[in-house]
């Protein structure tokens, strides 16, 4: 599906970026897509690379998502080649182990799209972007507490003393929500432990 | 590799003027479609000299419904219903992206008819979607007469989805394996005459819009994206195309059935103004009308009775892993980017990469020199819809 | 050179003229597209109050539960993404007799609440997807507008509401 092979592209990097550790990651189940995992410190020379190479280029930056895996957090650059003769994507992670002040160079100078996909990263996540020229919030407001795309993130009661979640309007007998709250339990107990 | 990004500090425009007491100083305004209706709520910090933007930056969230939170918490057919609501004016490409990136993971085989059926309605919804940018893009432009004339055949689409789906702008129609219901004969009768009707009507838009003196110089050579900053910045869709690159996703990297069609993929040719600026953006969506009749017309030709829906579980899990879908939507390309956990009823993490979300980026670029009302038809031609945006 | 250019610098008398013509001619087509419709194309609009749309049959209105052929599963509450619906049942009284819902499913719970927020409904129609009786669907009533945010919860228990019945389920 990806069009790319994911190995040959690994070893392609670790030889033209000295350090960057690039472990090709395919799935067996052939349905699931493949990511190449490189080392955090050189994403922003691996990017610069991945954009100016001639073997195999991707000229497109698509999006940056952040993964929360309770143990460590993910960022996963999604890239694209818009060629008529050889479309491709490829998704390229870094893994973030410090969940107290993650932060991760950015790829802005490399691919301008990067600009608002970091700001969304950070505010979600709480990821820093360094040398990111404009880091703040984006889609929440400046002043907002805490990072919700977290899986630990629970929300604030009040904002601004306005009621978050008044109580006449929330069904806290709700399944899920009691099951997110058991698990988010576990996962604070076992960090605890 | 050069580096193109260097906006930075908003730089003071040089006035030649011969007394020393005159001062001038960046005014700020706040501009931006405000009315939920049509594109959505924005603000633009546009930072002015008179009338010429200085700097422009825009500043989002004001629909934001935490989507991406939300999907984490509810099974894989409820998040439909929260997927229609990123792009309303297109809600169809959001199902379908969204159960075309399920359907990959589970590996579900969609029936023939049902994915003709998905690309009919998708087709239709593109129309629908276009036409209301094309009345809009009149409307900020000061033209009211179009917007009627739209919508007039926008609600011939509305009516047949509301007849088939049972709603009129969040249908939750295209299902994880199918679509919801079938068409009847009658129903696809009318479509045929909606196409028959739908190219005359084309032609009239365009000696009313295209071709007209006004709407050509307040368009052409204005806001103009080359491609370099398209390809910088990752723009899809009739953005990118606007700017003169051939690349559209249902042609180059097919998915459905869509490489059993034939149509063709309009770019921008610099007609009037330079390709990137905002006619040539505007051209394409209107050229992009006539393929997608084009397309119906041969799924016409194609459809066969059948089933509608696959073979799909009744509570679905999905195996461990992520994959990353792209559609091509009527703004440009919609990614779903899906973790999976084993056993999980619900998507561990369901990311939507949204084509306005990366146009809207663009603005700060091409805003510094603009008139302000050349700014107003930049944001015009992007064709925003802060639903998808905000998420 | 392109009539339409708007370097004026370097345009020649022809170019102005050209351009001038132009602006008048296309204002002039479209004006006349717009006059046609004075009396050339029949109005489409509808005055509302009065004159009302009638509904396709699958529209997706305000939701309607016939208590009578529920057997609260509970399927309807677990499909809901916005979790709207709320329902309560307890075991049937010792002794009571066991009625049948309109398609022959014994009702072995006695149903002693059936509520949905309105507000908060999203009319995607899930709910009425999986109910095994189909006694839960969508009617076509919507003006359904209330003073209070309290005044959208609706009980299907409550005999006003009951009576709805027989104007709203299409037997």
């Amino acid at each position: 599906m990806h069009n790319v092979d994911l190995n040959q592209l690994a070893s392609l990097i670790n030889k033209n970026v000295n350090g960057a550790n690039a472990t090709a990651h395919v799935p067996e189940d052939k349905k699931l897509d493949g990511s190449i995992t490189v080392e955090t410190s050189h994403v922003a020379k691996v990017c610069e690379w991945l954009r100016g190479n001639s073997e195999i280029p991707f000229n497109a930056l698509q999006s940056i998502s952040g993964v929360d895996y309770m143990e460590w957090m993910e960022v996963c650059y999604m890239f694209a080649h818009f060629d008529v003769a050889a479309p491709r994507e490829l998704i390229l992670k870094v893994k973030l182990t410090d969940r107290v002040n993650p932060n991760v160079d950015s790829i802005m100078k490399t691919y301008p799209a990067a600009d608002f996909q970091e700001r969304e990263c950070y505010d979600m996540f709480g990821i820093k972007f360094n040398n990111h020229k404009d880091l703040r919030r984006i889609l929440c407001p400046d002043d907002w507490k805490g990072w919700p795309l977290r899986k630990d993130y629970v929300a604030e009661k009040t904002y601004n003393g306005m009621d978050i979640y008044p109580d006449n309007k929330m069904n806290y007998e709700d399944r899920d929500y009691i099951v997110r709250q058991a698990m988010i339990k576990k996962a604070q107990e076992t960090k605890a432990q | 590799m050069q580096t193109r990004w260097d906006i930075g500090e908003p730089e003071k425009p040089t006035i030649n003027a011969d007394t020393e007491q005159m001062k001038s100083e960046l005014l700020v305004l706040n501009m931006g479609p405000q009315h939920p209706a049509t594109h959505g709520v924005l603000r633009i910090e546009i930072w002015t000299d008179s009338e010429i933007v200085a700097h422009a930056i825009p500043h989002l969230g004001y629909l934001h419904r935490c989507m991406e939170k939300h999907s984490e918490n509810i099974d894989f057919r409820g998040v439909i219903p929260y997927v229609d609501r990123l792009d309303y004016l297109a809600s169809m490409y959001m199902e379908w992206g969204y159960a075309l990136t399920v359907e990959k993971m589970l590996g579900t085989e969609v029936p023939r008819r049902a994915e003709l059926l998905r690309i009919l309605t998708g087709e239709l919804q593109r129309i629908g979607s276009h036409l209301m940018a094309f009345g809009t893009y009149a409307l900020d432009l000061g033209a009211f007469s179009p917007f009627l004339y739209a919508f007039d055949y926008r609600e011939r689409i509305l009516r047949l989805f509301e007849e088939v789906s049972g709603a009129r702008l969040l249908y939750n129609y295209i299902w994880i394996g199918g679509v919801w219901n079938d068409w009847t004969d009658e129903q696809l009768e009318r479509v045929k005459t909606f196409c028959d009707d739908m190219e005359e009507e084309a032609k009239k838009y365009h000696e009313l819009v295209s071709m007209n003196k006004i709407f050509v110089e307040r368009t052409a050579n204005v806001g103009v994206m080359s491609l370099q900053d398209c390809l910088d910045f990752g723009a899809t869709g009739p953005v990118l195309r606007g700017a003169g690159y051939k690349w559209d996703l249902r042609k180059n990297k097919p998915y459905s059935l869509y490489s059993e069609f034939d149509f063709d993929v309009p770019v921008g040719t610099g007609e009037q103004g330079v390709p990137g600026d905002c006619w040539n953006r505007y051209i394409v969506r209107m050229k992009e009308v006539i393929e997608s009749i084009k397309i119906i017309r041969q799924v016409m030709d194609k459809l066969e009775p059948g089933s509608i829906m696959g073979k799909v579980p009744k509570i679905i899990k999905l195996p461990k892993g992520e994959v990353y879908v792209r559609t091509e939507a009527p703004r440009g390309e919609i990614g779903f980017h899906m973790v999976a956990e084993q056993d999980q009823k619900t998507p561990y993490r369901l990311k939507v990469k949204s084509p306005c979300f990366t146009h809207i980026s663009m603005l700060p670029r091409v805003a510094p020199g603009q008139m302000i009302a050349d700014f107003v038809a930049t944001v015009g031609s992007i064709d925003i819809v802060l639903g998808e945006v905000d998420r | 050179m392109n009539p339409h250019s708007t370097t004026h610098e370097t345009a020649s008398v022809k170019d102005y003229f050209g351009a001038l013509f132009n602006g008048i001619k296309t204002t002039v087509v479209g004006m006349w597209i717009t006059f046609r419709y004075v009396w050339g194309v029949k109005s489409v609009s509808i005055e509302y109050p009065e004159v009302r749309e009638v509904l396709p049959e699958r529209s997706r209105m305000r939701l309607f539960n016939d208590v009578q052929n529920c057997i609260s599963c509970t399927q309807c509450a677990m499909a809901c993404p916005v979790d709207c619906i709320y329902i309560a049942s307890e075991k049937m009284p010792e002794g009571a007799e066991i009625k049948k819902t309109s398609n022959g499913q014994p009702i072995r719970l006695l149903l002693t609440q059936f509520t949905i927020d309105t507000a908060l409904c999203c009319y995607c129609g899930l709910c009425t997807t999986v109910c095994p009786t189909e006694c839960l669907t969508h009617s076509h009533d919507y003006e359904f507008s209330q003073y209070t945010i309290d005044g959208m919860k609706y009980d299907y228990l409550a005999p006003d509401v009951i009576a709805w019945r027989d104007r709203i389920v299409k037997v």
